[in-house]
């Protein structure tokens, strides 16, 4: 017993030193990486080895390692916290910060490993070391860079933590060992699902427990997962935010059932549908900031209805047919709105976008054969000395420049459903950039003089389609206009087709030769009904068709990454373009404008 | 002369040769640098005509193509343009960057483009019969800049198409080494690089890597230039402005060639 005992003292000893040692010597906290700085660049970087498009990349949380040895070391909880790194079909998930080496370079250089490594790695804790050591050698043979990295760089680990010397060893080891055994920073590590799932065979304790609620819906299910992740710090990463998320789409579902008699378990569907989307830091976001636009009475604004509504139809690609009149559009504006000037974050991006157009010089067109003019025309001075009869000869010898009239018509619709209250950082939510895109944009067009005008759309069902006028064609871009791009807010679902019939109706009675739909968006077509999926997809599609046939060019901006494929099977292969840094969307949208049309 | 190198990443030139011979105008697609006037210089050799080269702009007019009177000691005579030199002589008229010039210059190719196979000057009011000999050739870089521009239907439909991308790998290699006398190791990673770069899409980065970048950097390779170096100011330099990005190219040439800091 006695003997037992010193055994566990000495080892509790040991451990502790070592970490001791590690916190205060090893680390090189001057030296240390944050992922948040880097983070988009790793994102690139990521795509540049080949990785997935659609995955994100994200911060991990903490997760309980058993690093004891015995069974009685298990039992003290000998095990420690670490930050590993993993993937699912989400995401790849990395610590926050590293600063196990002695320069930042290195430091840095760890995270580029890790997504290199990750992006060539599948790993399930049965094959820990042999897909790590493949993609290993794979990527130290072709990167001479990589090569130099990782030897080095493990060097100085093993010398610095001897738990590590496994690295050097490994035909002695097995997946088993290694899953719990103090981890490899270079390493990539299964998903916490698939380590648990192994566990539970032999703990059969943590089975019972697991057995209850087997038979609950997905939502614990992921809330489950992410317990076992989550090492219940509250506010970093995953799921702590859950029941506050889930809360707010239940309000969210309750406030739909004010205003519509239809509520039914499809609303729970729903509700259950939105759910999948809060994992992930944005969607943190999302929740709470839904939550806190309930609380502040959503009502303040004043949207005045332009008549009563009217009806258009829709697409159905099941019956293969237009549903007649059966989309209500409801016109709408917003009269309850303080005029503002350009905000003065703004004004740097825009005095350079209007740098940008100054140098375009977009605005000279030649004009020849005129009977007077600024200067002579030699082409036509020439033709007429060889002329054989010069009196039957037009004799207009001159050229003139004029101002070019671009003779455009564009029309922005802006997507402004409940996802643009999504983040693209802590701070900023997408519905931000397209309000301050909207206004440098318009700033632009003002600059060019070309005539446009800004409409917002949202939607509950096909029973209402908000449609919002923010600037019509005849509206001067003023104070006012600002103003009301400034009280936009998100609200509700993204029934794109009804909202693009309605916008081509308005370009079609435009006089202007060249006509444009510039669409922004965040993801989608999607609704409360069948609208979401498939059904919308088409109806969208089918719209669009309709807009080309009146020699309206859609396109369309968008901010949602993976919408690479829906957007050419909506748009066609060069009818849209996806933002990579939502930030930019001011500058890009302005961009793409000029590109478009000169 | 030597014969200009062209490697075939298909059946390019089969369809090529085919069009020639059955008086078929051709239009080419692709992106900047991967081939296009190569090939077109390689087809005019290989067929033995003459290749009028004219890239266009839209301050480009219907003369610039046809020909205009000039004057000399004599008073004024009539010059034919390329597209002129190419209807009467015989030969490959190449428009490069079609779409880029106004509408209404390009109208002249009309009648030239289907079975009449005519040309009308209407300053001299001659009508010209093109030489069995004539080929019409016209390219343009597709992308969503050019949605709105776009080539009219009826225009476009006079056209057999051919759709340029950058070479398959193995046969870039080729072409780096035939031109730019590079080690095979060097050009199999600049083969690698450009891979790996062609991954981004136009969400990360405007234009992607061309073989003729990848071309420079191997000819400063070969000259004894640091590969690193020569990288950076061929390939990385050239293909975005934005810090991240830059960033990004920078870290990933430094994995394929060490950066010396000496240089
Ligand atoms: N298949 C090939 N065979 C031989 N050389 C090639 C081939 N493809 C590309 N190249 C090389 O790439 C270089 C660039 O090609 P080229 O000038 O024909 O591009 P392009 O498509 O005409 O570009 P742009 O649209 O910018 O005019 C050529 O000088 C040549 O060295
Ligand atoms: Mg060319």
């Amino acid at each position: 017993m006695l003997h037992y005992w010193l055994e566990f003292e000495e080892s509790i000893g040991k451990v502790w030193d070592k970490y001791l040692n590690r916190k205060v010597h090893k680390f090189h906290e001057e030296q240390r990486v944050h992922f948040t700085d880097i983070s988009k660049s790793l994102n690139i970087f990521h795509h540049l080895m080949g990785g997935e498009k659609g995955k994100d990349l994200q911060v991990t949380d903490k997760r309980y390692v058993d690093t004891s040895r015995t069974a009685l070391q298990k039992l003290s909880f000998l095990g420690k916290e670490f930050f590993l790194t993993w993937q699912d079909d989400d995401s790849i998930y990395l610590p926050a910060s590293f600063a196990y080496f002695p320069t930042k370079e290195e430091n840095e250089m760890l995270y580029y490993w890790l997504i290199a490594m990750s992006v060539h790695t599948n790993v399930t804790d049965k094959n820990l070391i042999e897909q790590n050591q493949k993609a290993m050698h794979y990527l130290t043979n072709k990167y001479s860079g990589f090569e130099k990295f990782y030897f080095n760089a493990s060097e100085y680990l093993i010398s610095k933590y001897e738990q590590l010397g496994f690295i050097k060893s490994l035909d002695e080891k097995t997946d088993e060992d290694l899953i719990n055994d103090y981890p490899n920073p270079m390493w990539i590590y299964p998903s916490a699902l698939t380590i648990n799932a192994a566990n539970n065979l032999n703990e059969s304790d943590e089975d019972l427990t697991r057995e209850e609620d087997k038979d609950e819906s997905d939502v614990l299910e992921m809330k489950k997962q992410a317990n076992q992740i989550d090492d219940k710090h509250e506010t970093d990463g995953f799921l702590a935010f859950l029941p506050e998320s889930l809360m707010s789409i239940f309000e969210q579902v309750n406030v739909d059932r004010m205003e519509d008699d239809t509520f039914d378990e499809n609303a729970l569907y729903h509700a259950e549908d939105l759910d999948e989307i809060t994992i992930g830091q944005k969607q943190a976001n999302l929740s709470s900031r839904i939550k806190m636009d309930f609380d502040l009475q959503p009502d303040k604004t004043l949207m005045y209805p332009i008549g009563k509504g009217h009806y258009i139809d829709e697409w159905d690609y099941l019956k293969n047919d237009y549903l007649i009149n059966y989309v209500r559009i409801l016109p709408q504006v917003n009269t309850n709105i303080i005029p503002i000037e350009l905000p003065s974050r703004l004004k740097k991006t825009v005095r350079k976008i209007q740098a940008e157009l100054d140098l375009l010089k977009l605005d000279r067109i030649k004009n020849d054969n005129l009977p007077y003019g600024d200067e002579i025309n030699i082409d036509s001075w020439i033709e007429y000395s060889s002329h054989q009869n010069k009196s039957m000869h037009h004799q207009k010898f001159y050229t003139t420049f004029e101002k070019k009239t671009r003779d455009m018509a564009t029309l922005i619709l802006a997507d402004v459903s409940l996802s643009t209250e999504s983040g693209i950082t802590q701070e900023v939510r997408i519905i931000d950039v397209i309000k301050d895109s909207l206004i440098v944009f318009s700033e632009a067009l003002e600059k060019l003089q070309d005539k446009f005008a800004i409409y917002t759309f949202s939607s509950l069902q096909n029973k209402k389609v908000y449609f919002t006028i923010i600037k019509n064609f005849k509206n001067k871009y003023d104070d006012l206009i600002r103003g009301r791009i400034d009280s936009i807010k998100p609200e509700y679902y993204t029934r794109m087709g009804a909202a693009i019939r309605e916008s081509a109706k308005i370009l079609d009675k435009q006089q202007s030769a060249n006509k444009l739909l510039l669409i922004i968006s965040d993801g989608k077509p999607n609704d409360e009904d069948r609208y979401d999926g498939r059904y919308g997809i088409e109806d969208t599609k089918k719209a669009i068709q309709e807009v080309k046939k009146k020699g309206i060019t859609p396109f369309c901006i968008t901010v949602d990454l993976d919408a690479k494929e829906y957007l050419s099977y909506l748009f066609g292969r060069d009818g849209f373009a996806v933002v990579r840094d939502g930030q930019k969307l001011p500058k890009v949208l302005t961009e793409v404008y000029i590109n478009l049309t000169k | 002369m030597s014969k200009t190198y062209y490697l075939a990443q298909s059946n390019e030139v089969e369809l090529f040769k085919a069009a020639a011979e059955m008086d078929l105008p051709v239009l080419i697609k692709g992106p900047t640098g991967c081939g296009k006037t190569r090939f077109i210089e390689a087809m005019g050799e290989e067929l033995g005509r003459d290749v009028y080269t004219v890239v266009c702009h839209d301050d480009l007019s219907a003369a610039d193509l046809v020909g205009r009177h000039l004057i000399d000691e004599n008073g004024t005579y009539w010059q034919d343009g390329p597209l002129t030199k190419a209807v009467r002589n015989g030969g490959i008229c190449y428009l490069d960057e079609i779409i880029e010039a106004r509408k209404d210059t390009t109208v002249v190719l009309h009648s030239l483009a289907d079975y009449r196979r005519v040309l009308p000057i209407d300053r001299t009011g001659e009508v010209i019969q093109a030489h069995p000999d004539f080929m019409l050739v016209v390219s343009y870089n597709p992308g969503y800049q050019n949605v709105l521009k776009g080539m009219k239907p009826s225009t476009k439909q006079r056209f057999i198409s051919l759709t340029f991308n950058y070479p398959k790998a193995e046969i870039e290699k080729e072409v780096l080494l035939k031109e730019s006398d590079v080690d095979d190791a060097t050009a199999q990673k600049l083969v690698d690089i450009a891979g790996e770069i062609r991954q981004l899409t136009d969400t990360d980065i405007q234009e992607a890597v061309s073989t003729r970048l990848l071309i420079y950097a191997g000819k400063l390779i070969s000259k004894g230039f640091d590969p690193y170096q020569a990288c950076m100011h061929s390939i990385v330099e050239s293909l975005s402005d934005e810090e991240d990005v830059l960033e990004v190219l920078e870290k990933l040439i430094s994995l394929h060639f060490e950066k010396n800091s000496n240089v």
